[in-house]
């Protein structure tokens, strides 16, 4: 009994007074593109040569609406992390690896720093709840905006970014006193509802000429009408993250106990675009291999983020690099285990504001793991599209699927292995 | 996995011929395609399709005796979709469009839902069909028949030779890998396409004809005389 984890949680609980927090995301095991497995080609299909037979991956967003539409090299981008949860090393690293690879970077709350802006070559600039460091200037600097409505950590919550981590620099651009314990808006005080987000949009879009295309993101919860509102209200990409997605700091309870999975996000969302052919779908939340890639287009996506996954391969929780197990140690964590992120003494650097720790981060060098991982999902994405007899990574379809688990089945929609069931059909 | 023959009659005199000529033509592929047939006749956009051998169906159609202008024939080894008359090639839709394909498109489940979505209606679960009615939505919204294989080679992935004729033209296309073998003869009298070449050595005047394999993503269109 004393092992039971509910009793651990009762205790951290009693010797906190208050709700645990913590980075990362959900840690309890949901249905997700793991319990769903490709029907590749044979005799009835046709598979790609991977060595002469092209298969696409450039991905184009904005393109009704924006002068200048983002155009991504590859399906997968990286998703909104602040300067603040993370270090000013590690988002340069970020815009390094996205711009050597061909795709885009996203800013986060608390605003864009020179050293993004100059290590991206596209940059997605987030209009938050929080307004902290958002401004006119880096509004027209950007290459696309997002409009965060939610994050698949807290849906219905706003950020958090503990005292530890408001240093100088941090505090200065979000107007806040050094050290304090900043908990962010929930809600933009601008909308509270479709009708008034539209007139946001088109202020956003006066404001940058109607250049640069317009993301809405949400947290995965009643996906369909959310996305539906986000496109009725003129969204060019809608975001969806689910509730495998990360952050750098949230109550626990959030992390947990809210939101949908990604895998039962992305088939809603793209039910909820069916009437908005322009309207572009990303998809996050829990996106790690080249097969959870493949397998979100397959269902609908149009593309993919990946936040957790870029910092694990910047280095969080490796030892394998420039960190031994003793820099864990120091900082009371464990490599491997490490969801520290909210206390700022980041082993490796990266969820950080600490100069020591910081320094621990070579940009360069992050940025060089990070593009190799982006590119090594970008070819498990196209290993498995050529399999399915696709010249276009895009052109993979929910068809080309089928479930190994009943949950599975029901929420993605397609069939139970080996049968024509699909839960509910 | 299937036989394509098509022939466009440009000398009057070989018309009353057209029904020998594809019965000849057809028994050539049938090998291809032992399953079941179907054929359109133009001009009077005529559709006879069948389960069985090729050389049956033509013999109790009696193909031979039937003229026309020109004509497009399929000979079927079914790949994901039921061996039934009604999931038989040409594909026959709008305004007398037939289509014939051989391959396997890889997104079509996807192109059916957005064409389902735009009210287009469908007899079959059959890939094929899906082009058909691709390209007829395509004319019907103002596109001509070149412009709208165009069309179909963007937005269509996987591998097809396809055939297609209307009452004004006669078209083949290939996907961009084409490994669904075609070849083409032309000659004053005749213009005819087919899946292998002994299918065009039925044809006469064979030996002066202008023969070759139509090139990957290439529209090759001949408008009825």
């Amino acid at each position: 009994m004393s092992s039971d984890s509910s009793f651990d949680g009762i205790r951290e609980r009693a010797r906190l007074g208050r709700y645990p927090i913590r980075g990362g995301g959900a840690r309890r095991a949901v249905p997700a593109f793991d319990d769903l497995t490709f029907l590749t080609a044979s005799a009835s299909r046709y598979p790609l040569e991977g060595y002469r037979e092209a298969c696409a991956t450039r991905t184009v967003l904005g393109a009704a609406n924006a002068r200048d539409p983002v155009v991504l090299e590859i399906p997968i981008t990286i998703a909104g992390m602040s300067f603040g949860a993370l270090s000013a090393p590690a988002k340069e690293a970020l815009g390094r690896a996205a711009s050597e690879v061909g795709t885009a970077t996203t800013t986060g709350d608390g605003g864009m720093t020179p050293e993004e802006r100059m290590s991206s070559k596209t940059l997605v600039y987030q209009c938050l709840p929080s307004r902290y460091g958002f401004n006119p200037d880096d509004l027209r600097a950007a290459d696309a905006i997002e409009v965060v409505l939610g994050q698949g950590a807290k849906p219905g919550g706003g950020g958090m970014l503990m005292g530890q981590k408001l240093g100088p620099r941090v505090a200065a651009m979000r107007t806040l006193p050094e050290g304090i314990d900043q908990r962010s808006a929930c809600r933009h005080p601008d909308w509270t509802g479709p009708d008034d987000l539209r007139i946001k949009i088109e202020e956003l879009r006066e404001a940058t000429d109607w250049r640069v295309p317009v993301f809405v993101k949400i947290g995965a919860t009643r996906v369909y009408h959310d996305v539906r509102l986000a496109a009725t209200a003129g969204a060019d990409v809608v975001v969806v993250d689910g509730m495998q997605g990360g952050t750098g700091a949230t109550q626990d309870v959030f992390i947990e106990h809210t939101g949908i999975p990604t895998l039962a996000a992305v088939r809603l969302a793209a039910d909820a675009l069916a009437d908005f052919p322009d309207v572009k779908l990303i998809v996050s939340g829990g996106v790690r291999s080249g097969a959870d890639v493949a397998k979100a287009l397959a269902l609908g996506a149009d593309a993919v983020s990946v936040g957790m996954a870029a910092l694990v391969a910047l280095g969080c929780n490796d030892t394998v690099h420039d960190f031994g197990p003793a820099s864990y140690a120091e900082l009371g964590t464990t490599a491997g285990g490490c969801t520290a992120c909210h206390t700022g003494g980041c082993p490796v650097g990266i969820a950080t504001q600490s100069p020591a720790l910081q320094a621990r981060l070579d940009p360069v060098r992050g940025a060089e793991r990070v593009a190799n991982y982006l590119r090594a999902i970008t070819m498990e994405t196209t290993m498995l599209a050529r399999a399915c007899g696709k010249a276009d990574v895009h052109h993979l379809e929910p068809e080309d699927l089928v479930a190994l688990t009943v949950e599975a089945a029901a929420m993605a929609r397609v069939p139970l292995a080996g049968t024509e069931w699909i839960p509910g059909r | 996995m299937c036989g394509i023959t098509a022939l466009q009659l440009r000398d009057a005199d070989l018309r009353p011929r057209l029904g020998e000529l594809m019965a000849a033509m057809m028994a050539q592929v049938a090998e291809r395609g032992p399953d079941s047939a179907g054929i359109t006749i133009y001009p009077d956009v005529r559709v006879l399709k069948g389960v069985g051998h090729p050389a049956a169906l033509a013999a109790e159609w009696r193909l031979r005796e039937m003229a026309g202008t020109q004509a497009v024939a399929h000979t079927r080894m079914a790949t994901e979709s039921a061996i039934t008359a009604a999931h038989c090639h040409p594909f026959v839709v709008g305004d007398g469009l037939s289509l014939v394909h051989n391959g396997s498109f890889a997104n079509h489940a996807t192109i059916r839902r957005e064409l389902l979505a735009r009210g287009v209606p469908f007899d079959s679960d059959n890939d094929s069909e899906v082009a058909a009615r691709f390209l007829a939505y395509r004319m019907a919204e103002g596109d001509g028949l070149e412009k709208a294989l165009r069309l179909l080679c963007e937005r269509f992935d996987g591998f097809y030779t396809l055939a297609v004729q209307t009452p004004d033209a006669f078209a083949v296309v290939r996907d961009v890998i084409a490994c669904k073998p075609a070849i083409i003869a032309e000659t004053a009298g005749w213009v005819a396409m087919a899946s292998e070449y002994r299918a065009l050595a039925v044809l006469p005047g064979i030996a002066a004809a202008r023969v070759y394999e139509p090139e990957p993503e290439e529209v090759y269109l001949w408008t009825s005389t």
